[in-house]
């Protein structure tokens, strides 16, 4: 009965209903798309900080991160590998073994990092294969191949195609040292690692440090990178005591430190967004609710229950608010999409920043996580009922004779 | 590669000059720069057995060596067959290194002096900054008695060296060093250089074995000379980059 | 007009609460918006000038490509017209500095290093790098050997404050040289691989041992009142001499890394004012139209009176207007307030986050202030009065077509 009457009311009077329910689906829709833009670049942010070169999670031998000693090996076991790769969450595993050394061509010789990594397994991790600005990424892990960085790259004077000599102390005390052929040149943003890093095959590293079947790391990557510490600690629950999980936040205190800042500061625009919107949905629904105090004061003149007067207006409520919200979040998603992939490309204005050890892609771009869309539907949805509710409550206390006069 | 650096002028002892032998006077600088350039020629060669124990591994080097003045020294690494033709040339402040695998020469950058010479507890600085005992130190005799003597030297104030003091002890008959000591600013003993094996060649008394201990870790390099013999001719294109290459 | 314009006026306040609330929204948004606007512009200002006293300058000199490159050997020599700099007007300082890679040694470690030689005194009343240290353990003077260190290499070096280390590097002329330095002081900048590498000593001695006396690399010039219109780039520019390759650079071509975090936070805020001013458009346009619906009767009334429909839409358009000049005049007065209490009082994000606070590759204060920009306010509550304006167009095309005889048979 009351349903009934809800539902002809709203269609009786369908310019009023649309009117109102255009406020919420533009409030929401837009909501949903800047909450989505938030999301993206928080999680630009959050790539800088993990996809560059650490990853997620690191395993490695205890206290090898901080000293990074050559000896300080694991033993490369398929089969824990195979095991991680079973695990909850774990999306990528990368092995990784790490020689500091000079690498030199002709007159250059310059101090570098190089990384011996599996490339179809370093691209589950890491993103420096999309950074590649000259030659390639390595399809296979065979072959003496080097990708460096461009600083790197520009001090030692090579393109692809040249060759370049590596040397070092290999793990039992004799001078490693191998030619390497330049296969590609990588632009990750960070001067520092630019200049300083190359990645070449983990088994011609293994060979050249004779540490072979070893490795310093394993680099994953996991679904959510914002829940790395309790992954990391279940998993060094799993692993032998002399290995420790460490995950992204420890290995980049700034950047835990940076991406706290901006979700302190994200967490401020969200609140004014959603006073905003808010205020803006309030206002429509209580106008369209103020509107019809005459109508109220006709229904409780003819006996209507004052209760039954504000269950008829939160139905009404429900009912714009539900089809709005349908309709909004809808759009908001669209827009999302639409965003969501390469987004606004601002490379016009800027280029790469370096935040806090971690590059930031010059970008707006939006992504679509369910939180967004549900906590703003049903926040405004909330807003919407309450905002019908409280002049509908306090128009069914009036006295009949008060509402027909329109106060 | 970036062993931290264990800086001093004991390279001096393994590589080579002459200095006349005058008899052991109280003149200490005379007879601390007689320490130092015992091993030392117009000229030398030399072969060497290098053995190296770190916590982590154990190795021996066989290296033939040559050295003309203060200012030049060629070492070529002759055993194990892995690492045979592999060779460091220094000229005055500067380092080379040749390597046969790749057949490239190498210049060490200044960034990397501080790295370890062919693995060793020696570094690149090592051999650079080898010849400066007498410029940067000045010298105090702690005791002297029949046995010999114990001579601090104390870098001068603005001498470019890390160490708060160095302590040798020196024998007198035969006149040979006995060991090296180096201290830091708060005089905590950091690295210690022992000679012994003490045998005439060529005419001088000469230890035969050498051990240079970093003291704060359980890792020694033992220099062990097979044969040295003194101011031979050497051709003059001997030192030179282009040298390194050939064999 | 003016009576139209009073009766737009009494029409919108004959719904007051209507008008009340729209009007809140209105206001509050424009507050949003100018508040937000005010601190950030506060926040980039700090960062910048933080930015350009800890690093090269509002303004700097290289030679050729030094920027790109760091190429030792582009290095210059500044007397002839460095005092020229100096006595303009707008120059408050200018800071020769030298940067040189070389090898760092302590009798436990050694690590590779940037080894910076600077004006200890003029430094020091600058950069806020040195202008946290205690008073005393500035550094001596231009040829002094005492060394500022960064905290991290210390402790690689296993180094404590008033410890020596010898510096080596490769000369001008390609020699190596070394030189006996001593750990005058610790630093801490709070960018990491600055911590790591920083080593600081006065600009001659450091000259000297880099075989370039009386060269510098840079040529920081930091100005009184920031960078701004007035800014004497030309004046500046023109006293350089032509024939050795120097040039001048804008901080934010010196330092790009900052220049891009600031616009890229900028971009995003800029996207979220787009979001508010639609959704207060949206709220502006509902209560108009509602305004009609409700009055179509009335509407009606005055057509079939005989009144033109351009009556109706001016007067509809007059109602929007004063509705949004007394949004504009609300909401500035709320975000001059909150804009006050900014610049008075700021945010001071110590509460929230410990730490340093980097961004772009600069540690700014932790204290948010806000500073006035009066004419961008003026913009925005423009750009919401036309945008009210706007938000009529639809509504007054409405009222007009309202039909006369079918709006009274209801």
């Amino acid at each position: 009965m009351l349903w009934q009457m809800a539902v002809r009311n709203l269609w009786r009077n369908w310019r009023r209903t649309l009117l109102t329910m255009s406020a919420l689906v533009v409030s929401v829709a837009l909501l949903i798309l800047s909450l989505g833009v938030f999301s993206g670049m928080f999680a630009d942010m959050l790539a800088s900080a993990t996809q560059q070169y650490h990853g997620h999670l690191v395993i490695s031998r205890q206290g090898y991160q901080d000293q990074r000693q050559l000896h300080d090996t694991i033993l490369y076991d398929p089969h824990v590998v195979e095991q991680l790769h079973a695990t909850r969450d774990v999306l990528g595993i990368s092995p990784r073994l790490r020689g500091f050394g000079l690498l030199s061509r002709d007159e250059q010789t310059q101090p570098a990092e190089l990384l011996g990594i599996e490339p179809g397994r370093e691209r589950q991790v890491t993103s420096l294969h999309e950074k590649i600005v000259a030659g390639k990424f390595p399809a296979e892990m065979l072959g003496s191949w080097i990708v460096l960085g461009r600083g790197l790259a520009d001090k030692l004077e090579v393109n692809p195609g040249d060759e370049l000599v590596f040397v070092t102390q290999a793990a039992d005390g004799s001078i490693g040292n191998d030619l390497l052929r330049v296969l590609g040149v990588f632009d990750s943003g960070d001067f520092n690692r630019d200049n300083s890093l190359a990645l070449v095959s983990l088994a011609w590293l293994q060979q050249l440090l004779v540490l072979p079947e070893r490795l310093h790391e394993i680099s994953l990557s996991i679904s959510a990178p914002m829940e790395a510490k309790p992954v990391a600690k279940q998993l060094a629950m799993q692993l032998p005591e002399s290995l420790e999980v460490v995950d992204w936040g420890r290995l980049l205190p700034e950047m835990q430190e940076a991406i706290a800042s901006y979700d302190v500061s994200r967490l401020i625009l969200v609140l004014i967004l959603y006073a905003a919107a808010g205020l803006g949905v309030l206002n429509t629904f209580f106008m369209s609710v103020l509107e019809r105090v005459r109508e109220f004061g006709v229904l409780l003149a003819i006996g209507m229950k004052p209760s039954s007067i504000r269950n008829l207006v939160l139905l009404e409520s429900l009912v714009m608010g539900g089809l709005s919200l349908l309709v909004g979040s809808g759009l908001g998603v669209l827009m999302t999409l639409m965003l969501s992939g390469d987004g606004i490309d601002l490379s016009r204005w800027m280029t790469a920043v370096t935040y806090a050890g971690g590059t930031i892609p010059p970008r707006l771009r939006a992504e679509l996580v369910t939180d967004n869309l549900l906590v703003p539907s049903v926040t405004l949805l909330l807003v919407s009922l309450v905002s019908g509710y409280l002049p509908a409550r306090r128009a069914s206390r009036l006295r009949p004779v008060a509402a027909l006069r329109g106060d | 590669m970036l062993r931290p650096a264990t800086q001093c002028s004991v390279v001096l002892l393994f590589l080579a000059l002459v200095f006349p032998c005058s008899s052991p006077a109280l003149d200490l600088p005379a007879l601390i720069r007689e320490v130092e350039t015992r091993y030392q020629g117009v000229s030398s060669h030399a072969l060497v057995i290098m053995e190296i124990e770190t916590a982590h591994w154990k190795r021996s080097l066989e290296l033939e060596s040559w050295s003309e003045g203060r200012d030049r020294f060629l070492a070529r690494i002759l055993a194990p067959a892995k690492e045979k033709g592999v060779a460091t040339l220094k000229i005055a402040n500067e380092v080379w290194n040749y390597l046969p695998k790749v057949d490239r020469v190498m210049k060490i950058p200044p960034s990397m002096m501080g790295g370890a010479w062919m693995g060793s507890h020696l570094t690149n600085d090592d051999l650079v900054k080898a010849h400066r005992i007498d410029e940067d130190y000045t010298f105090a005799l702690l005791e002297e008695d029949d046995a010999g003597w114990l001579i601090e030297a104390r870098p001068r104030p603005e001498a470019p060296v890390v160490w708060g003091k160095l302590v040798y002890r020196i024998n007198r008959t035969p006149f040979v060093p006995v060991q090296i000591s180096y201290f830091d600013e708060e005089m905590i003993e950091v690295r210690q250089i022992h000679f012994d094996r003490v045998e005439q060649i060529d005419g001088r008394w000469i230890p035969r074995r050498m051990l240079v201990n970093p003291l704060e870790k359980e890792e020694r390099t033992v220099l062990l000379y097979q044969n040295i013999e003194f101011d031979l001719p050497l051709p003059p294109q001997l030192f030179s980059v282009r040298s390194l290459k050939r064999n | 007009m003016m009576s139209l314009l009073r009766l737009a006026w009494s029409n919108l306040w004959r719904n007051r609460r209507r008008t009340w609330i729209t009007l809140a929204a209105l206001a509050f948004s424009i507050m949003l918006v100018q508040t937000s606007h005010n601190l950030s512009t506060g926040v980039y200002s700090q960062m910048i000038e933080s930015g350009v006293r800890a690093g090269s300058g509002h303004l700097t000199v290289y030679r050729g490509n030094y920027l790109e490159t760091r190429d030792e050997k582009l290095g210059f020599n500044p007397q002839e017209f460095s005092e020229k700099l100096k006595s303009i007007e707008a120059v408050e300082t200018v800071l020769p500095r030298i940067y040189l890679a070389g090898l760092a040694q302590s009798s436990r470690e050694s690590r590779g290093i940037v080894l910076s030689g600077i004006d200890p005194l003029l430094e020091q009343s600058i950069n806020p790098i040195l202008k946290r240290l205690p008073a005393s353990s500035g550094l001596p003077d231009m040829a002094s050997r005492q060394a500022l260190v960064g905290d991290r290499l210390l402790k690689e070096l296993q180094l404590k404050e008033g410890s020596k280390f010898v510096v080596t590097l490769q000369n001008r002329q390609g020699e190596m040289v070394s030189e006996l330095l001593r750990v005058h002081g610790v630093v801490h900048s709070g960018i990491r691989h600055l911590d790591r590498s920083l080593v600081m000593i006065g600009l001659h001695r450091a000259a000297t041992l880099a075989g370039m006396p009386d060269e510098v690399h840079e040529l920081a010039l930091i100005l009184k009142n920031g960078l701004g219109n007035e800014t004497p780039a030309a004046e500046i520019a023109a006293l350089l001499p032509g024939d050795r390759g120097l040039r001048l650079y804008f901080w934010d071509e010196a330092m790009t890394n900052l220049a891009n975090a600031i616009k890229l936070d900028y971009a995003s805020q800029q996207f979220m004012f787009l979001i508010i001013l639609m959704i207060v458009t949206i709220g502006v346009v509902n209560t108009l139209l509602m305004a009609v619906m409700e009055r179509t009767r009335e509407f009606g009334t005055i057509l079939a009176l005989g009144a033109r429909a351009s009556v109706l839409h001016r007067m509809l358009f007059l109602e929007a207007l004063i509705l949004g000049a007394l949004g504009l005049l609300l909401g500035t007065f709320f975000g001059s307030l909150a804009t006050w209490y900014l610049v008075e009082k700021g945010i001071d994000l110590q509460n929230w986050i410990e730490g340093e606070l980097e961004f772009g590759g600069v540690v700014f204060e932790p204290v948010m202030r806000a500073v006035w920009e009066p004419l961008w306010m003026l913009k925005i509550g423009i750009y919401v009065l036309s945008l009210c304006i706007l938000a009529s167009l639809y509504p007054a095309y409405r009222a007009g077509r309202i039909v006369p005889a079918e709006s009274m048979r209801k």
